[in-house]
């Protein structure tokens, strides 16, 4: 059905029930409100919303962001699971889990697309829509059609301390130097794969042949012992960043700030083989009881209220074009007045990576090595 | 006229199986179901991806083909250097709270585990604020002018000295009631055989708490190998362990829940073989005393 894409049938209960609304509105206050009530009963979805988000997007301290939804439907306050990745959310899925919508990032949508474990979104019942990135929403499609609705937004790029740290150049090598061995903390995700590659030229550093695999993962290992930490979780890295243990990071923005912050002399690098952007998506679970409430709850999200307090707070980008943070370095820094900030020329979008279980395969080769 | 036997009352013929009931029930259902699903995914029989699968020993290949097994080994090897210290160093301790006659035992056993009143977490945790390059340590070797360690965090050093910190009062209690319940006579009699203290603790008190030192090794082994918090918290790069890498079969990158199942599968395998050759072992040492 056009612009009604959910998979939810009338069952014949709720035709009687319709019939019985509609004509009881319409004896009262006529047609137009018999249509209205009719409406508001078909969408009135019970239970509460089920979300899945990463640890502080939820009660756990992101409540500004969907404080809109929660304002308009108190009656189905959001509850919360956690995922640790993206991995781990498809783990949970398949084996039970599930929950309304969740946030896998950029790189995943084209997957999750496929697995016929979500489905499309319907932008027409999302009133901020029309205020996201128009490069993001398009990250988020797929066969033309919408699965990912674009949220928060960064890049991976490397975070070091200017009064330790003399960089020859700016460029992601600075990950590998071994003037620095024992002060370098990498990223613990098939991304350092994609980073490798980029590093020594991979012709698509997300789809690298079997040759360009094999330099990637023999480079990485051998310089695996300039790492002293492969962080999982940001709060490790920022305490290890804060005390010193580690001078160069691959980091987000969110680490630079937290480090400014702390009056830490840093530098958030641009390399010159371009920093990665990410996006976060929201992707809507096939068969979803609630799909109007997760629709509601999207859009509260991508409110320009709730971006500007993500980018304050959180210090990441937020897809709403509307949306500034008070920080005009952060504004600098995220080229938050350039639509194009995680395109090319500036940066290569996060992608889908065909070969992931492979990727993965040899990221854990190189993390046992 | 004989006076009538008294009737013995008989047991109910269902109390045994009432008895067992529920603490086989609790096995069956949330130990050898679980770890029978485990196998199921170890040869993929089950598979977290829908489709068509069969059996295949892909994981148990990749188990030993590709450098799984040298991650165990380097685990075992952290894990056994663990629980040799932690025993060493509690079993002084145990034997002075037990046998030194102090009618304060009971309180000092109670500080010896009063680090569990607090979380687990926070107690690595501040292994950090010790360990770190501006940590107690290497701030106090620096303002004495000496070079900073920084193999103390984000090694394996790290999760080693954590780990037995952690472990140490569950090593320390079994050794405690072995000791505590010691049939004191037999020191006397050695005693009044001319046994030195020596030869008595030799040949008396540390084979007849041979089953509270071998419970609390393997108190320490059996968790310590599979462990993952600790290592992730402060192992960095060096202190990767096997369970860590089970977690991350699991979670990390792209699920491959055949591998991991087959590395934990092989985990409980090795435990269980362990656990049978130490209480092997125990029951001839036993039986030598006797």
């Amino acid at each position: 059905m056009e612009g009604e894409p959910f998979e939810r049938r009338l069952s014949r209960a709720d035709l009687l029930r319709l019939a019985a609304l509609a004509a009881g509105a319409g004896v009262v206050a006529g047609p137009a409100a018999a249509a209205d009530a009719a409406v508001a009963r078909l969408t009135q979805e019970s239970g509460r919303l089920q979300v899945m988000d990463w640890a502080g997007y939820g009660n756990d301290g992101g409540q500004a962001m969907f404080a809109a939804y929660v304002h308009q439907h108190p009656q189905n306050k959001p509850q919360f699971t956690h995922m640790t990745s993206e991995s781990n959310a498809l783990g949970q899925i398949h084996s039970g889990a599930h929950p309304d919508l969740f946030r896998p990032y950029v790189g995943w949508v084209k997957y999750f697309a496929k697995s016929g474990l979500v489905q499309p979104w319907n932008p027409s019942l999302i009133p901020n829509f029309k205020h996201l990135n128009k490069f993001m929403v398009k990250a988020g499609q797929f066969n033309g059609k919408q699965y990912g609705i674009p949220d928060d937004w960064g890049f991976d790029s490397i975070l070091y301390r200017k009064d330790k740290v003399h960089a020859k150049e700016q460029s992601w090598s600075l990950l590998f130097d071994s003037r620095y061995k024992g002060k370098i903390a990498w990223f613990d995700d098939l991304e350092m794969i994609t980073i490798a590659g980029l590093y020594l030229h991979a012709k698509n550093p997300w789809n690298q042949t079997s040759a360009e695999l094999s330099r990637s993962v023999t480079f990485l290992k051998s310089k695996k012992h300039l790492a002293r930490l492969i962080w999982a979780s940001e709060a490790d890295l920022d305490q290890a960043f804060a005390q010193g243990d580690v001078w160069i990071a691959y980091a987000w923005p969110n680490d630079w700030v937290q480090m400014k912050a702390k009056k830490l002399p840093v530098v958030y690098m641009h390399p010159k083989e371009k920093p990665i952007a990410w996006v976060g998506m929201f992707m809507l679970l096939k068969g979803t009881p609630r799909p109007h409430l997760a629709h509601a709850y999207v859009n509260a999200w991508s409110s320009k209220k709730s971006g500007k307090w993500l980018e304050d707070n959180y210090g990441y980008g937020h897809a709403n074009v509307q949306a500034r943070p008070q920080s005009s370095q952060l504004l600098r820094a995220l080229q938050l007045t350039n639509p194009k900030a995680v395109t090319l020329p500036n940066a290569y979008l996060d992608r889908d990576i065909p070969q992931r279980a492979q990727y993965a395969q040899l990221w854990e080769e190189v993390k046992r090595a | 006229m004989a006076a009538p036997v008294p009737r013995r009352r008989r047991r109910p013929r269902l109390a045994t199986p009432a008895l067992l009931g529920l603490p086989l029930g609790w096995l069956v259902v949330f130990l050898l179901v679980p770890v029978a699903i485990v196998a199921l995914y170890s040869v993929d029989v089950l598979s977290l991806f829908p489709g068509p699968h069969s059996f295949a020993l892909g994981g148990w290949y990749r188990l030993f083909h590709q450098g799984y097994m040298s991650l165990f080994w380097k685990s075992a090897k952290m894990s056994l250097i663990v629980s040799a210290l932690v025993v060493a160093t509690a079993y002084p301790l145990a034997y002075f709270l037990a046998l030194s006659g102090t009618r304060r035992k009971y309180v000092l056993l109670l500080l010896l585990i009063a680090p569990f009143l607090t979380s687990y977490l926070l107690r690595v945790l501040a292994w950090k604020v010790i360990l770190g390059d501006q940590g107690v340590i290497n701030s106090f070797l620096s303002s004495v002018g000496l070079h900073p360690l920084s193999f103390l965090l984000y090694s394996r050093f790290a999760v080693m000295i954590v780990l037995g910190y952690v472990w140490l009062p569950f090593v320390a209690l079994p050794i405690f009631v072995t000791l505590d319940t010691l049939d004191r006579r037999l020191l006397e009699a050695a005693s009044d055989l001319y046994a030195s203290r020596l030869q008595a603790f030799v040949r008396v008190t540390l084979p007849l708490s041979m089953p509270g030192v071998v419970a609390a090794f393997l108190f320490v082994f059996i968790p310590t190998v599979g462990e993952f918090v600790t290592p992730s918290l402060v192992g960095g790069t060096s202190g990767y362990m096997y369970g860590n890498q089970i977690v991350d079969l699991f979670q990390q990158g792209f699920p491959d829940w055949e591998t991991g199942a087959t590395l934990a599968l092989f985990l409980i395998a090795v435990i269980s073989v362990l656990t049978f050759v130490f209480v092997r072992f125990l029951r001839l040492g036993e039986a030598r005393v006797a």
